[in-house]
């Protein structure tokens, strides 16, 4: 079946899926049932699947962690739910000393371990150093787990689904500006992890953006086209495992590459790819990989630091056009941050 | 001439410890076994007997615990010295260091500097399986508001040790414990400091730079010396200093070489190796000969049994060396 649902849809449709399909499934974390229902992808559960397969926790994400590895060695398939992804550091020695390495320690013979880790991430209202963070960079560093970001409902909805059905850990990052963006579903159509996906096709500059930063790029794309510059844009949607071979692909094919990941560039993920990029497309490339992330400050508050903070579609053109040796276009007419308008909260 | 002895890592690392407390009353030392036992590699070693049990003291094994009380410390103005017994059990305090810590200044407008220094051995080579050997370093520098060092002999590890204990930032004192006591070196026995973001070159070369830090310093010495071998002249640098890091030293090298292999134990994916090739191919692009390469720990947990294969020895370097060479 096909439907245009917003992104917070897609993720209560793939858990809703799932919990009817396999009665293993549970999903559980701080306000999962609350009357928000984590910006309303969970709405729905706790009336159609009952307490015992949706419910709050304590404030105590460790503990919760350890909670969903001791119900995943039990043979259930647990959603553990984060509203920052900033909290799920207080769970870190679970993800990653537990976790992500136990198939391992045990020599395979735990052959499964099948959690996912939700967590809300990025910017919203003047959210601060605490509840701002990204860290796909850190979760993707840990051998053992995998490393998930949608950027569209279908993927929301596709990865999600996925994510569950996989037996290894997976930790799933969502954009909390995303939750507001509708797109067509089709509930018939899987996207399995591990691939990433050509948004946009263009021949003179690849944009391989994560999360959030597609939204960007997509904007930046349009301000490009209008001077000529066609920009191809690649969603990584899966942080780990990482198919290279497209983005490799498109960069080969273009000879110049800006990496925008939604997180500290510096030493993170955009860092990675940066490197991979560099090497794998040593003799194409016209230009060296930008970069572009946040700034390398804990998130500021004020908006006015927030907008020098986080990339934006600017951000994009102005690399783009350094990159490929022209003069700023004018943008002073232009809107920017029109997502900041549609965010409702609560946080 | 200053006056010199000659020391391991752990007496040099012990002297800096000893040295600070004596100078400095409010500096405190605290732990898991740091205090009556001196530490499970003995750097706080006769501390406690010296300085006493208030200042020099044990803590339960609790890491989010040890690291919040070092920062509530650190904002009463006492300046302590908290070590992670190992690098792996940091996680449990992952929330008080990214969250809290490397935060403070930056959240409170600098009305709150804590001077906190984290120590934590780190890094394989002593068959400690994979809770005694990870090398967590690319989280912290990741992580804006942190200071990140790792020395690689005696003479830097205490002159490190006492830029950080004077200085005015949250720093993460990372100590390869594969070198504590493999090597011996002229330390001087007074107060020196050395800077905090400056790299060594350890061999001057024309042909490749290679980069390294750690217990891959001498890994990557011992390395260039088989490649001199080979007809080649490698430039080694020796990072010491990883948040904020040498970039000046680095990209230097590399435009008088054109060829780059760095070499780190953690896992290759998001390594700090990442962002050194990222960084160099960003300012010396032109000037590259051929791909950087990274010479790494797996992407794996760290083996038990497989120790010296997942760790870059001076054969795996070499190997990488020559292929980026004749590139």
């Amino acid at each position: 079946m096909k439907r245009n649902i917003q992104f917070r849809e897609a993720l209560s449709s793939a858990l809703a899926d799932e919990m009817t399909a396999d009665p293993s499934v549970f999903v559980f974390g701080l306000d999962v049932p609350d009357h928000k229902r984590i910006f309303g992808s969970t709405a729905g559960l706790l009336e159609k699947f009952g307490p015992e397969r949706v419910f709050d926790t304590p404030l105590s994400e460790d503990a919760m962690t350890g909670a969903a590895l001791g119900a995943a060695l039990a043979g259930l398939r647990p959603v553990h739910v984060h509203i920052r992804v900033d909290f799920a550091l207080l769970g870190m020695n679970q993800i990653i000393n537990m976790i992500s390495n136990l198939r391992y320690m045990t020599g395979g013979q735990i052959g499964k371990l099948p959690i996912v880790i939700r967590a809300v991430i990025g910017r919203g209202w003047g959210q601060s150093a605490q509840h701002s963070k990204s860290l796909q960079g850190m979760f993707a560093h840990f051998p053992g787990l995998k490393v998930v970001m949608p950027s569209s409902p279908q993927d929301a909805y596709s990865l999600l689904r996925a994510s569950i059905r996989d037996d290894n850990p997976v930790i799933f990052l969502e954009h909390r500006w995303l939750y507001d963006v509708v797109g067509e579903v089709d509930d018939a159509h899987a996207v399995p992890l591990g691939l990433a996906n050509v948004r946009r096709h263009g021949k003179d500059i690849t944009l391989v953006c994560t999360s959030w930063m597609n939204v960007e790029a997509h904007k930046a794309a349009d301000l490009l086209a209008r001077r000529g510059v066609e920009a191809e844009i690649v969603d990584v949607r899966s942080i780990a495992p990482l198919d290279a071979a497209t983005i490799l692909k498109s960069v080969r094919r273009t000879g110049r590459c800006i990496v925008a990941d939604y997180d500290w560039s510096f030493c993170g993920f955009a860092a990675e790819l940066a490197a991979q990029i560099h090497h794998g497309c040593f003799k194409e490339l016209k230009a060296p990989v930008e970069r572009v992330g946040f700034a390398h400050t804990p998130c500021p508050t004020t908006r006015p630091l927030e907008n020098l903070f986080y990339p934006s579609a600017k951000t994009l053109v102005r690399a783009a056009e350094r990159l490929l040796g022209l003069d700023e276009m004018d943008l002073s007419q232009e809107k920017f941050y029109t997502y900041e308008v549609n965010f409702k909260g609560p946080f | 001439m200053a006056e010199v002895e000659t020391l391991n890592m752990i007496q040099a690392l012990n002297s800096a410890l000893d040295l600070f407390m004596e100078r400095e009353e409010r500096a405190y030392v605290l732990g898991e076994d740091v205090g009556f036992f001196g530490g499970v590699f003995r750097v706080t070693e006769g501390l406690q007997k010296k300085y006493g049990a208030r200042r020099v003291f044990d803590t339960p094994l609790a890491e989010a615990g040890i690291v919040g009380m070092a920062l509530g410390m650190g904002l009463a103005g006492l300046v302590p010295v908290a070590e992670i017994q190992f690098a792996d059990f940091v996680y449990p305090a992952f929330d008080q260091i990214v969250s809290e810590l490397a935060k403070y200044r930056y959240r409170s407008g600098a009305q709150y500097t804590p001077r906190v220094v984290l120590r934590m051995p780190c890094g394989g080579g002593i068959r400690g399986g994979h809770y005694h050997s990870q090398s967590p370093e690319a989280l912290f520098i990741h992580t804006p508001g942190l200071r990140v060092l790792m020395p690689s002999g005696p003479f830097e590890a205490k002159g490190l040790l006492l830029g950080a204990l004077a200085g005015p930032d949250p720093v993460i004192f990372l100590e390869p414990k594969k070198l504590y006591r493999a090597i011996k070196a002229e330390v001087p026995k007074g107060w020196y400091t050395l800077p905090l973001d400056k790299a060594a070159v350890l061999r001057h070369g024309q042909d490749a730079t290679l980069v390294a830090y750690g217990a891959m310093a001498p890994a990557a010495l011992e390395a260039a010396r088989l490649a001199e071998e080979e007809g080649y002249d490698i430039e080694v640098i020796d990072l010491l200093c990883l948040m904020p890091f040498d970039l000046k030293t680095l990209v230097h090298s590399v435009e008088k070489t054109g060829r780059l292999v760095v070499v780190h134990e953690a896992p290759r994916t998001c390594g700090f190796g990442a962002e050194l090739v990222a960084a160099v191919q960003e300012k010396a692009f032109a000037r590259l000969e051929a791909p950087p390469r990274r010479v790494t720990g797996f992407d794996t947990p760290f083996p038990y049994t497989l120790e010296d294969h997942y760790l870059p020895g001076p054969e795996r370097i070499l190997h990488a060396l020559i292929e980026t060479l004749e590139y």
